[in-house]
């Protein structure tokens, strides 16, 4: 495999250990593994998400792809270099956005931030000013572009932070949540943004914890828990992985265990998952082929006069929640 | 769910802050930083005026120059520390959600500042012990206790001083231009160095602003004569000058807190 | 965008007037900045001078120049530093180690501002502690002296590079420089000359530039200075070399501090 048709992202064995020291004359060490043996493949120029629980390991790894942090074990490899060891030949190919209220020079404008790493990630000079009102016109900052960042909202801030990390045309982008903070309209134009960079060819690699935002861009996606992937492929494999892509929904004040038996035992179901929300209780079958119907649940549960009953497509978080709690379990 | 508009009880905000606002002032209680304010600073700010001493040819005044920046060392955790943990608030983004809770504010001031009270106790301590062992002053064991309680009272109105500080420091973007003119002025105003009297009138009424002036004076008497009705009197200055600094600390924080969110300057650092 | 289109990567010069670039303009937002580095100057070298008063007339020369290099120490050493410990509370430490360019170059910039502000912050000293002090100092050769007070501010500066990086190494290195402040004050002989320190102390004062080129300034400045007794060419050079190794050192300190940040994942604390 040449480096030009290397993956964009590839890990193998992936593992990162955080020490934390307390204690001044018997220092108490504490060791987290953030994350344990990651292996990863994502191919050049697409959108790839990565979705997990606070605490699963994202922006670790995010780190350590984009050269913050160094992994302890394992390797990690970005459009065919080694993350460890080439650094100074990913950096200026590496766009990075953490997002967040910190990360930005306050006292300062948005345009002086911006033309300050423009120099740090040696944007041409003569295409500068350019480049900066572009990307400014692409978050919708222009009107504020001169006011000091510390007047900013906090979506604001977030529009500053994605606007830098792709001033210097990066071929892969690194986004850490990228939606957090901003408005509905903000959001869609960021998730327009994004769209419109990967088909200029630049690979994104995406963390969030908004379902639909994945779903809605990510052809493939991992499901990181507890510092490993738990699952990673297409939306519509996900689904058939968790047990199909058709999810029936029934309600009703509650349901012996003869009638839980009788509705795992209907062809198709994959899986029964029992919730309850006060006196009401709720049953989630996840259903995988077209053959069983709503009828066929409503007549197991006959008995229930105060019974309703849907369907609906799988979603996404749905699939998320089975993986993490499965994970979890 | 509410809780009915209970509120934690003076002394549980009290205690709170007093164990929990220092820790949070990063390194403030990481017990080797602390060390190092109790046992490196008082010694090598020492050791700078008696060279300087030296090299005028003052060698006598070693001694009485060692004792003042002994005493002088107070201002590091007293003032200047209390005064920067507005900034840390700030620079956090907790001091909003400080504002916002119903707490009692005189306890949550002044529980700040019993953890700086001891430390700056520590370091006064151990800076006259370097005074005696290194730079030839004379402590006569009779009057330690004199000594003791001159250096408590002093801790304690300049813990006052630097709350005091800290309320103005709540309006202010900063607290470090504020920190640091008081962390210093003391040496020049308050007859660490030399006796106040060799100053200018003017200086001298500045310098008699400072409770370290009366604290100083009350520690400089109490070595050299133990307890004495002159001392009395100077330690009733130290306490009025604590008390007024206390008193000007809540009234000040009121003040600023008011102003500071008038402004929206709380948020700003 | 192209990916894969010609890299410019970075320029070592650039980036460096980038980050000179920026302190600017973040010191225009707000110079009260300058301050803090102003205040103990100011008071010591009064201090001293009162400490000095009758003792003879080139005391007072001691004074002046002693308030006036902790002044440029505080801009340049401890300003060099402090920039970093603001990029850690900022949250903007980690989005300028990922760019392409080595945070020296950023150090580098922000020195050369804080030379700049030093020189600013060293001369309203001079002139605050010789308002209070009523007459200026008798410098022999004045022309001499301004460029050789010049060179002390340089050998500050390569200092602070080095210093800049404790800074990225740990977030407390603001806390252990203020509890080794006087200790360097003391070390190297920023009041007084460094013979009246323990002679076993010497050696550590000579590790620093700073020490070498006051030492020469004084030379200049104050007749029949004695001094370390090697003499003013002897100073001069000591200086010039111990500035060199400090900045041949700093880029492969700086390289050694990133990688170690890296791998113990620690950048992002403040």
């Amino acid at each position: 495999m040449t480096l030009a048709s290397s993956p964009a992202i590839e890990t193998r064995g992936l593992t990162r250990l955080f020490e934390s020291r307390k204690g001044f004359l018997f220092r108490e060490i504490t060791r987290t593994e953030a994350l344990r043996g990651i292996d990863l493949e994502v191919e050049r120029g697409a959108i790839f998400g990565l979705l997990g629980p606070n605490g699963a390991g994202k922006t670790t790894l995010t780190k350590i792809l984009s050269t913050l942090l160094l992994p302890s074990a394992g390797v990690a490899r970005v459009l065919g270099h080694d993350v460890s060891r080439e650094t100074a030949w990913l950096r200026p190919r590496i766009g990075l956005v953490l997002g967040g209220e910190r990360g930005l020079y306050n006292r300062i404008s948005g345009r002086e931030n911006l033309r300050y790493f423009a120099d740090l990630y040696g944007v041409p000079l003569g295409e500068r000013e350019r480049r900066i009102d572009e990307m400014l016109e692409r978050v919708d900052l222009v009107e504020s572009a001169d006011r000091r960042v510390e007047e900013y909202s906090r979506g604001m801030k977030q529009k500053l932070h994605l606007a830098r990390g792709v001033l210097h045309r990066p071929e892969i982008l690194f986004l850490d949540e990228p939606t957090i903070g901003l408005d509905p309209k903000s959001a869609r134009e960021t998730r327009k943004l994004i769209r419109s960079l990967v088909s200029d060819g630049v690979t994104i690699f995406l963390t969030t914890h908004y379902m639909f935002e994945a779903e809605e861009l990510c052809p493939r996606i991992a499901v990181l828990s507890k510092g490993r992937i738990v699952a990673m492929d297409s939306v519509d494999a996900l689904r058939r992985l968790v047990g199909g892509d058709r999810t029936l929904e029934a309600e009703a004040y509650g349901f012996d265990d003869r009638e839980l038996e009788a509705l795992r035992a209907l062809p198709g179901v994959s899986k029964v998952v029992t919730e309850e929300f006060g006196p009401v209780m709720r049953l989630t079958l996840r259903v995988r082929t077209g053959d069983l119907g709503l009828e066929e649940v409503r007549s197991v549960l006959a008995g229930r006069p105060e019974l309703s009953l849907r369907e609906r497509r799988t979603s996404l978080e749905d699939v998320y929640l089975d993986l993490v709690e499965e994970e979890a379990r | 769910m509410t809780e009915n508009g209970t509120r934690a009880s003076f002394l549980r905000t009290f205690w709170t802050n007093a164990v929990f606002a220092p820790r949070t002032s990063l390194g403030f209680m990481r017990i080797d930083f602390v060390l190092g304010t109790v046992f490196v600073v008082p010694l090598t700010q020492m050791a700078f005026f008696a060279l300087v001493d030296q090299l005028g040819g003052m060698t006598n005044q070693i001694a009485f120059t060692a004792i003042g920046n002994a005493v002088a060392t107070v201002t590091y955790s007293s003032v200047f520390s209390v005064c920067q943990t507005t900034d840390h608030e700030k620079e956090y983004g907790t001091m909003e959600h400080l504002l916002v809770s119903p707490a009692n504010r005189a306890a949550l001031y002044v529980g700040r500042g019993l953890i700086p009270i001891l430390i700056s106790l520590a370091t006064v301590t151990v800076g006259l012990v370097y005074a005696a062992l290194f730079f030839g002053a004379v402590i006569p064991p009779a009057h330690l206790l004199a000594v003791a309680a001159s250096v408590t009272l002093t801790a304690f109105a300049m813990v006052g001083f630097g709350l005091l500080l800290g309320g103005v420091a709540l309006y202010l973007r900063t607290s470090i231009i504020l920190g640091n003119i008081f962390l210093f002025v003391g040496l020049l105003l308050s007859g660490v160095n030399f006796p106040v009297s060799a100053l200018p009138v003017p200086l001298q009424v500045l310098g008699e602003a400072i409770p370290l002036t009366w604290g100083l004076a009350a520690i400089r008497s109490a070595i050299t004569g133990g307890v004495t009705p002159a001392l009395w009197w100077l330690w009733a200055a130290v306490a009025v000058a604590a008390a007024i600094s206390f008193a000007a600390a809540l009234g000040l924080w009121k003040v600023f807190e008011r102003r500071a969110l008038a402004t929206g300057s709380i948020a700003r650092f | 965008m192209r990916p894969g289109a010609k890299r410019t990567g970075f320029s070592a010069r650039r980036s460096t007037l980038a980050a000179l670039r920026l302190s600017v303009l973040q010191f225009m937002a707000d110079p009260q900045w300058l301050v803090p580095s102003m205040i103990a100057p100011v008071i010591f070298g009064i201090v001293s001078f009162e400490l000095f008063r009758g003792a003879g007339r080139y005391y007072l020369t001691y004074a002046i120049l002693g308030a006036g290099m902790m002044s440029m120490w505080g801009q340049t050493l401890y300003g060099s530093g402090w920039a970093t410990g603001q990029d850690r509370n900022f949250g903007t430490l980690e989005p300028t180690i990922q760019a392409p360019t080595p945070y020296v170059y950023v150090v580098l910039g922000r020195v050369l501002w804080n030379v700049v502000s030093g020189l600013l912050g060293g001369l309203i000293v001079f002139g605050v502690v010789v308002a209070f002090a009523g007459s200026p100092p008798t410098v022999p050769n004045p022309l001499l002296f301004a460029v050789l007070f010049v060179f002390v501010l340089l050998t500050l500066a390569a200092v602070g590079v080095v210093f800049a990086a404790f800074y990225v190494y740990t977030r407390y290195a603001g806390f252990i420089q203020n509890i080794g402040e006087f200790a360097f004050y003391v070390g190297t002989g920023c009041m007084f000359p460094i013979v009246l320190l323990p002679f076993w102390s010497n050696p550590a004062s000579l590790l620093f530039p700073p020490t070498w080129a006051l030492d020469a300034l004084r030379f200049e400045a104050i007749p029949g200075y004695a001094g370390l007794s090697w003499g003013f060419g002897w100073d001069l050079l000591g200086a010039v070399a111990t500035t060199a190794i400090y900045l041949a050192i700093a880029g492969a300190v700086f390289h050694r501090v990133e990688r170690h940040v890296l791998e113990t994942g620690h950048l992002s604390e403040y």
